[in-house]
């Protein structure tokens, strides 16, 4: 504890001290010895696998390391040499798991470069996406006819004679120009009942829009667009044209006419 | 400290040869067991042996000598504390329950008069983590300053700046305990 074991050590402690200027502080000397008397004067003895490798000598120096050093080197060969048997290594996993991730961002992005392509190439496909696009965002009143706005005037046609119905009883002085025109219509569709039965249901409506459109302005963005087309074709050609349109028309008017026929019906006498 | 390697012994575990192994281990584990003792290391021996089971295989590429020696000796001391510190923050700190922790516990006399050892690890406890580093290694492991640069990776003008600091620090906490004491 006197720490002043040997001449040489309380020399190399003085150089230190008088380098740093603190030659003359005797209780920091006195700490530093302390501090160096805690080195043991004799060596631990040793474990077991340091024993071995200590006595080693020159019998068997190979056995001896082979018994100290597996847990160092296995470890660190494990990531570049071949592994032992059971053994896979994370490095690889990793590298694959990675490919796979370029991998499919690639192919995500060649396709998304494709479709765009093809949409800047063909007019046909932007039209397309142009129209399902119309066919989600349109319909939002009526959710059950979602189909019917692609195909413009079949699809509006169920729409108006409701309103048509309804203005002759709210508003009497809309109502006989209405009526007028449907009956109109009624003498051109009569003609065509003879050429076919379904005609007569295709007009009046086609009329009835003609004579609503303009009072209810209920309905601006869907029937606008689709009128014009289909009245023109109604009105102007006549019988021909709807001749023309019959194999498409009697499927989807069937089944609204009978809504529409009697409403009107009952106003005409 | 006392004994040092003679020339054969240190030739033969220089060239790798096992016949010097025990005189290396003889000479250099006080040191390195000091030294992990003045670091406040919970179990010194173990990671003393630990040392050199890893060293003494790998003395054949060793090169300078007794100071290159002991200069290899120490760098893996030196990073099996930096381990063991890393080790120790992770795992969460268990200690029996010991009266001399127990604040309501006042020292007694002997304790007083006899803790050198415990003293100054105290006291060293209270420096810089570096400072504390530079001092352990230039006493207890009898290094020189362009040594212990070459184990902590720093410039010798720095280990010196350290040390300076780590001494000044040093006797302001002895005097101050003195003061206290007397």
């Amino acid at each position: 504890m006197t720490g002043t074991r040997d001449p040489h050590q309380d020399g190399s402690i003085h150089a230190m001290l008088s380098d740093s200027g603190l030659e003359c502080a005797a209780e920091l000397r006195s700490a530093l010895e302390q501090l160096r008397a805690v080195v043991p004067d004799a060596a631990p003895t040793p474990r077991a696998d340091l024993a071995a490798l200590l006595a080693a000598g020159a019998a068997a120096p190979a056995s001896a390391t082979t018994t100290a050093l597996p847990a160092v080197e296995s470890a660190k060969d494990a990531a570049d040499e071949s592994l032992p048997t059971g053994i896979t290594s994370l490095a690889e996993r990793r590298g694959r798991k990675r490919r796979l991730a370029i991998v499919g961002g690639a192919v995500v992005g060649a396709m998304t470069l494709g479709a765009g392509a093809v949409a800047a190439s063909s007019e046909d496909f932007r039209l397309s996406v142009n129209q399902s696009v119309d066919a989600i965002f349109q319909p939002e009143g009526d959710a059950t006819q979602a189909p019917e706005p692609v195909q413009p005037s079949p699809a509006s046609i169920p729409v108006f004679p409701a309103p048509a119905a309804t203005s002759p009883a709210g508003t009497p002085g809309a109502a006989p120009s209405s009526n007028a025109r449907t009956g109109a219509g009624s003498d051109g569709d009569e003609d065509s009942d003879k050429k076919a039965g379904r005609k007569p249901r295709t007009t009046p409506p086609a009329v009835g829009r003609n004579g609503i459109l303009p009072t209810p302005g209920q309905r601006p963005g869907m029937p606008a667009p689709a009128l014009p087309g289909y009245g023109n074709n109604g009105n102007g050609d006549g019988n021909g044209d709807d001749n023309e349109d019959l194999p498409r028309v009697p499927g989807r008017i069937t089944p609204t006419l009978p809504g529409v026929v009697p409403t009107k019906a009952p106003v005409h006498p | 400290m006392a004994q040092q390697l003679s020339d054969d012994e240190l030739s033969a575990a220089l060239a790798g040869d096992p016949s010097g192994f025990s005189a290396v281990y003889t000479v250099m584990s006080p040191a390195v067991l000091g030294y992990f003792r003045a670091r406040g290391v919970d179990d010194a021996e173990a990671l003393t042996q630990d040392v050199f089971v890893d060293i003494l295989p790998k003395l054949a590429g060793v090169s300078g000598g007794h100071t290159g020696l002991r200069t290899f000796i120490f760098s893996v001391a030196h990073a099996r504390l930096v381990d063991y510190r890393r080790r120790a923050e992770r795992t969460p700190h268990l200690a029996e329950y010991d009266p001399l922790n127990d604040a309501r516990y006042s020292a007694s006399a002997e304790d007083e008069a006899l803790g050198s050892l415990g003293g100054i690890s105290d006291t060293l406890a209270r420096l810089n983590e570096e400072q504390r580093e530079v001092l352990v290694l230039r006493i207890v492991a009898d290094l020189s300053i362009e040594q212990v640069a070459g184990i902590m990776d720093k410039t010798p003008g720095a280990i010196k700046q350290l040390q300076r600091r780590g001494l000044s620090a040093l006797r302001e906490l002895v005097t101050e305990k003195d003061h206290a004491a007397s």
